[in-house]
């Protein structure tokens, strides 16, 4: 199987092209002019498009499009961030597909796994075209450290018909947390009545060496606490050491990003939230008694 | 102005059973908005409101989609009128065909300035179909916008991405799916949901929107509930102090 990649990031690219290596046997980076020659030790070839000025990364769509028509690829692999998502988009519209997106598991066959009806279920699918495309998490792909030949081949711009005009772009500030990393996190769901009270729970992760997150209506819905935290099908897929769900009822769509943690412990006050049904401890009772009594009993 | 917002008719998420083999069942669930759709809706419904014009809802899918109560509740959140493909050969259909479909409506309403799509739908939540959409019809599309203002010909959209926000310019007509805290969705009052009753729902078969005949690209080779963690469901009832004594003695083992 033929296998390119395609990734807005250069660290996702480089993890994905090593982990393609155990789906296909010929591995072909896609980028934007490179001169850094770290991607090249990855695939087995890099095709390079010139860098255009005040173009979007959408805009490389067509060329793409051109580069898949001559070079036919099996199978084209995307890092699932929203630009992505669109260039793969219209890439399947172009071709005749669909796309598999946020797979969470991928075999040499091409059977792709993807979470459905909010993470109740998990669906085992197969592109029937000629081309595949799929968006993939660089952490699904558990890589080999095998090194590639790493020629780089330019491949022209093809201007594309239609343009976006960009008026204006911010950098997000950097969130300072790194919860995919983190090895005790502490999930902050509904149960908190005010955002105030986040403050007692920050004093808690801290007392236990752990990292905040919430679900995600404390992110959406409340907008206290950056997007970018909130953890479930949507949003970030954890396996923490610990994993301390507080004022959170459970609801599928949140516990598929928690449920791989060693060790779960709920406080709800609820005795039927479903959240006990996958905690390892729990207490039912008001977390506004329960943790103030940890952050003094566990100091 | 007209408007179109997609909108996906879905089984009611929280009344999908698991049953022992794993297999999931809709037997208990009543076909509903798909959830992000509300906001699409609401988008819709909204800049309608604020530059004049017509918000036309449209939907594919299986048979079972075309149900009065659920158009009510479309109707009811602003549109003026509904258009359906309605057809068992759309039952489960992937997002290319998704799309076609859908092209095919908006080519027979003709007569549209802007098409409005979902974050993702509540079952699949690919996030597809709006990009492909947008390309079959040979439009601008753009995915993950915030805000969308209005201005002769163009949209002006913010646009919220992982790292960054963009404010872009697209001319219309475009394909724009939205993010689903765009707005909070309305509760219809008691006339908006009186007055959806006398709204227009035009109802089509695959045949009368020329779809019949277009193949999946995507095979669904099983589709099951996740395996079920073994967990200790170690749990404290109450929270006297005395319970809460004991619950922190469980845990501080794991915390050490
Ligand atoms: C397509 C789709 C995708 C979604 N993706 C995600 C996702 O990625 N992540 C996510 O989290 N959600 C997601 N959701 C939303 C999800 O369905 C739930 O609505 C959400 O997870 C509920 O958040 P919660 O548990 O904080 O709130 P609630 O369900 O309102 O639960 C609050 C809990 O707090 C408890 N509580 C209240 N007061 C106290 C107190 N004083 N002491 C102790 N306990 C108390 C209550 O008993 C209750 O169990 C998604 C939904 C859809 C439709
Ligand atoms: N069958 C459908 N009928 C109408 N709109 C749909 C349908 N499927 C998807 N959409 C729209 O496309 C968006 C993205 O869907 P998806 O690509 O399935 O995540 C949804 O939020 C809807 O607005």
């Amino acid at each position: 199987m033929k296998v390119f990649v395609f990734a807005e990031n250069q660290k996702a690219l480089l993890e994905l092209c090593c982990g393609a290596r155990q789906i296909g046997e010929r591995i072909e980076a896609i980028v934007i002019n490179s001169q850094d020659d770290k991607d090249t030790e990855v695939a087995d070839k890099v095709w390079s498009i010139p860098q255009q000025d005040n173009a979007m990364l959408e805009d490389y769509t067509e060329t793409i499009a051109a580069l898949l028509e001559r070079e036919k690829p099996d199978l084209l692999i995307f890092e699932p961030t929203k630009r992505c998502k669109l260039i793969a988009g219209r890439l399947a519209a172009m071709a005749g597909t669909s796309v598999m997106t946020d797979l969470i598991e991928l075999t040499k066959e091409g059977e792709g796994s993807h979470l459905v009806y909010g993470g109740a279920a998990i669906r085992k699918e197969k592109l029937n075209t000629s081309l595949a495309i799929a968006t993939i998490g660089p952490g699904v792909l558990q890589g080999s450290k095998e090194t590639g030949k790493g020629e780089i081949e330019l491949f022209p711009f093809v201007e594309p018909i239609r343009k976006i005009k960009v008026l204006n772009k911010e950098q997000k500030p950097k969130l300072s947390v790194n919860l995919p990393s983190a090895k005790r996190v502490i999930g902050v769901g509904r149960g908190i009545a005010k955002e105030e009270d986040l403050g007692m729970i920050r004093q808690l992760a801290d007392v236990i060496n752990a990292e905040v997150g919430c679900s995600r209506p404390i992110a959406e819905a409340e907008r206290w606490m950056p997007k970018e935290t909130y953890i479930g099908v949507s949003g970030l897929m954890l396996a923490p050491e610990v994993y301390m769900a507080i004022g959170i009822s459970g609801q599928v769509q949140h516990t598929v990003g928690m449920n791989r943690s060693k060790v779960v412990i709920a406080i709800n006050k609820d005795k039927n939230a479903p959240i006990f049904g996958q905690a390892d401890y729990g207490i039912v009772g008001d977390l506004y008694k329960v943790v103030p009594a940890l952050l003094d009993q566990l100091k | 102005m007209n408007i179109i917002t997609c909108f996906k008719v879905v089984p009611e998420e929280q009344d999908i059973t698991v049953k022992p083999n794993r297999d999931i069942s809709f037997e208990k669930a009543p076909m509903t908005i798909s959830a992000y759709d509300l906001n699409c809706i609401e988008a819709g419904t909204q800049l309608a409101e604020a530059n004049g014009g017509n918000v036309i809802g449209i939907s594919v899918g299986a048979k079972k989609i075309d149900d009065s109560k659920l158009k009510k509740n479309v109707l009811s959140r602003g549109p003026e009128s509904i258009f359906m493909v309605a057809d068992d050969k759309l039952e489960n259909i992937d997002t290319y065909q998704t799309a076609n479909a859908l092209k095919a409506v908006a080519e027979k309403i003709k007569d549209y300035d802007l098409i409005l799509c979902g974050e993702g739908s509540a079952d699949l939540y690919a996030q597809q179909v709006g990009p492909q959409l947008g390309q079959l019809l040979s439009l601008p599309a753009i995915n993950s916008v915030s805000k969308i203002t209005l201005a002769d010909g163009k949209a002006i959209v913010e646009r919220t991405l992982e790292n960054e926000l963009e404010t872009l310019e697209i001319s219309l007509p475009a394909v724009i799916s939205v993010t689903s805290d765009i707005n909070l969705p309305r509760i219809p009052s008691m006339k908006q949901i009186l007055a959806a009753g006398k709204k227009s729902a035009t109802i089509w078969s695959a045949e009368d929107a020329g779809i019949g005949n277009l193949s999946a690209t995507l095979g669904v080779i099983e589709t099951k509930a996740p395996e079920q963690m073994d967990r200790k469901k170690d749990i404290v009832q109450g929270d006297s102090e005395e319970a809460i004594k004991s619950f922190i003695t469980k845990i501080q083992e794991v915390l050490k």
